[in-house]
């Protein structure tokens, strides 16, 4: 076997074409350069030389405390090894490598994240209907093999070289089944909650992907979050000021839920004024993706029924789609001597960054709910960062102070949010 | 577990009967025998429960556990993956893929309170060792389907809920039986309730011919299951300790995998 030297991304041949650079990993795959920092360890891209398919690497770090193969990882495993599907990450291939366990993805292009933010692109109403399509029909897939995924959003939808968009990312995800199966609320990015998790619910099901579904359709369409919200607190109020405070009669079960507090009423802005581009039939879809009562809410598999569907424009074929330029582009550019001293480079500044976000004042977030607690805020600010260093970045370049003024910090779940998940997973009441 | 157990791998991986309780060639040329082979892994399984009931995990986290350990001796030898670490890491790794972990230090601290013997005491790291080569050995296959939930549903459905008890008992019994990597689980449950009714004298033929199922599969697992008392108490098994020692010791000294 070709044992690659130290596997740290100190070694990695950074955009070497120069195949005796590159390193053989496990025999099959000559690995090049570092993509990312993943959940739970590197992830660099390699060729497969049994196909010839560039790949993706994800190589698991070890617990630290012992613990053997990371609990995440290998709830990723034991659900991709049941999902295959054209809109689903596909998991080539895992093997151990010098005590680490590797996973083989399909390589990816880019996601939807960089879609919706690339200024550059314009996306006509008949691109995003493709993409809300493809996003629609692997988590149709997951909840017809009753997965939840409980971590849609932009970033975790990967856009492949022939133009599908799959999800990716299914360390959160759980098989249920149970209608009375207890799960922790503690899931999805703030701004992709559904108000039942937010409210504290322990039962829940397939509605809440249909929520994060929703807000990614509306991000499509707005090109920016939807619902910012600062805290828990904040995104209800944030939900509220765009549909309403609901009433017990449009969602009965409500007041019954474990962190559930009066809001003060606020009337419902018509849609339309929300997404005034939008056709009626977008409009139509939109609503019931963000009906209150999960109960209610349309299901995966009606929404793709869903006129919007039928009604012209057709959904763009996917190859046809606007996409920003690939990841590892911008590398061929870069004065070769950047690659060689100071480790790999990160193929680009973190999109976090980059992003230029329009604080917008629509009237939206003027209520009372906008007591954002200073600290609260301070924690997201230090998160935004956190999420954006990947240790080994050019330290030079601060965006932030090139555009002037810092874009909104997109919340995803920290390593404490993580930590706390994890044991409150494994402290989930289970059946049988 | 929920639905679709047609879609799942658990449903491809099925294997044919010969295909199963077949000696590894590397275990053959230390001389081991089938019924050894058999009788060894019936011994883990006992080991596998009573480990489980020390930790204090789920029902489905030691069938789980049973059938990852079954399933790798479909393809592994016992000379090369040493029984005795097979079994509790198959619990470990269940107890993740299950998502009710137990500490690797937990397990090796109950097995040294459980075992005497030397040659059943590993180290943390030799499970963690054990947990790669384990995921390799399954092909990173970690999801089952078991017998109990559709137990439960059919039971409701003919309403025999009396017979919970007995027909429960005898799923947990298959899984000394290397059925679950055969059959489907409904089928496995409903050739429990099939024994359960004919052993408490309840009427079910009628329910049984609703339900249009090849009732002939269902009594021919019947009786391997009847098949399988025989043979255990023949091998002197008893109810609650499992296989006398003295018939596995000289088994697992063939394989001599610790040194």
């Amino acid at each position: 076997m070709t044992m690659m030297p130290a596997s740290e991304p100190s070694a990695a041949a950074v955009g070497d074409e120069d195949p005796s650079l590159s390193k053989r990993v496990a025999d099959r795959y000559l690995k090049r350069e570092v993509l990312g920092e993943g959940t739970y360890g590197v992830v660099f891209k390699a060729i497969d030389t049994k196909t010839g398919q560039t790949v993706a690497i994800k190589k698991i770090r070890l617990g630290k405390y012992k613990e053997g193969v990371n609990f995440t990882a290998l709830r990723e495993i034991k659900l991709l090894k049941e999902l295959k599907d054209p809109n689903i990450i596909e998991l080539i291939d895992a093997f151990p490598h010098k005590g680490n366990l590797h996973l083989v993805f399909e390589f990816m292009e880019s996601d939807l994240e960089a879609v919706i933010r690339d200024r550059n692109i314009v996306l006509s109403p008949a691109d995003i209907k493709s993409y809300l399509q493809m996003t629609l029909k692997g988590l149709a897939y997951c909840h017809k093999k009753w997965v939840l995924h409980r971590d849609m959003k932009p970033n975790n939808l990967l856009i492949a070289a022939d133009g599908q968009l799959k999800l990716a990312d299914f360390g959160l995800a759980r098989i249920f089944g149970s209608p009375d199966r207890k799960f922790t609320h503690q899931v999805f990015a703030r701004w992709y909650r559904a108000p039942e998790l937010l409210f504290g619910t322990k039962q829940y099901g397939a509605g809440v992907d249909v929520w994060a579904a929703g807000c990614i359709f509306a991000e499509l369409l707005l090109r920016r979050p939807f619902l910012q919200g600062s805290s828990d607190i904040d995104q209800l109020g944030k939900i509220f000021a765009a549909f309403g405070t609901p009433k017990p009669s449009q969602w009965p079960d409500m007041v019954y839920l474990p962190d559930y507090v009066e809001y003060q009423h606020v009337p419902a802005p018509p849609l339309r004024s929300l997404f005034p581009m939008a056709s009626d039939d977008a409009l139509d879809l939109l609503s019931k993706m963000f009906t209150y009562d999960p109960k209610a809410r349309i299901s995966v598999q009606q929404a793709l029924e869903h006129r919007y569907f039928s009604s012209v424009p057709a959904p763009t074929k996917p190859s046809l789609l606007p996409r920003p330029p690939r990841k590892g582009d911008s590398l061929n550019h870069r004065p070769s001597e950047f690659n060689s001293q100071e480790g790999p480079l990160v193929l680009s500044p973190p999109r976090k960054l980059r992003r230029v976000t329009v604080h917008h004042h629509e009237g939206l977030e003027g209520n009372v709910y906008q007591q954002d607690k200073a600290d609260e805020h301070m924690g997201e600010e230090r998160h935004g960062e956190t999420t954006g260093q990947s240790g080994n970045m050019p330290m030079s370049i601060d965006l932030g102070a090139v555009f002037g003024s810092r874009p909104i910090p997109r919340p995803t779940l920290n390593s404490a949010d993580r930590s706390h998940l994890k044991r409150k997973l494994d402290l989930d009441a289970e059946f049988e | 577990m929920a639905a679709n157990f047609w879609t799942s791998s658990h449903h491809k991986q099925l294997l044919d009967p010969d295909g199963v309780d077949v000696v590894h060639p590397l275990d053959k040329e230390k001389g081991l025998t089938q019924e050894e082979f058999r009788l060894i892994k019936i011994h883990m399984t006992f080991y596998i429960l009573k480990l489980a009931q020390q930790v204090k995990v789920r029902q489905r986290v030691m069938a789980t556990a049973v059938t990852y350990l079954r399933r790798v001796y479909t393809r592994r030898s016992m000379t090369e993956y040493d029984p005795r670490l097979v079994a509790p890491t198959c619990l470990y790794l269940a107890s993740k893929a299950e998502e009710s972990t137990v500490q690797a230090r937990l397990l090796v601290f109950y097995i040294k309170k459980m075992c005497s013997d030397e040659k059943y005491r590993f180290e943390i790291k030799d499970i963690l060792e054990m947990e790669m080569k384990l995921l390799e050995a399954l092909d990173y296959y970690l999801v089952v389907y078991h017998p109990y939930r559709p137990l439960l549903q059919l039971l409701q459905d003919a309403g025999i809920t009396d017979l919970t008890q007995v027909a429960w008992g005898l799923v947990n019994d298959t899984y000394k039986m290397d059925l679950i990597l055969i059959y489907p689980p409904y089928m496995i449950a409903l050739a429990c309730i099939y024994i359960g009714s004919v052993l408490k004298d309840k009427e079910t033929t009628a329910w049984f011919e609703e339900l249009r199922v090849d009732m002939n599969a269902v009594k021919n697992i019947s009786m391997e299951i009847l098949d399988f008392y025989d043979y255990f108490t023949l091998a002197g098994g008893e109810h609650q300790k499992g296989i006398p020692e003295e018939r596995i010791n000289p088994a697992l000294s063939k394989l001599a995998t610790k040194a």
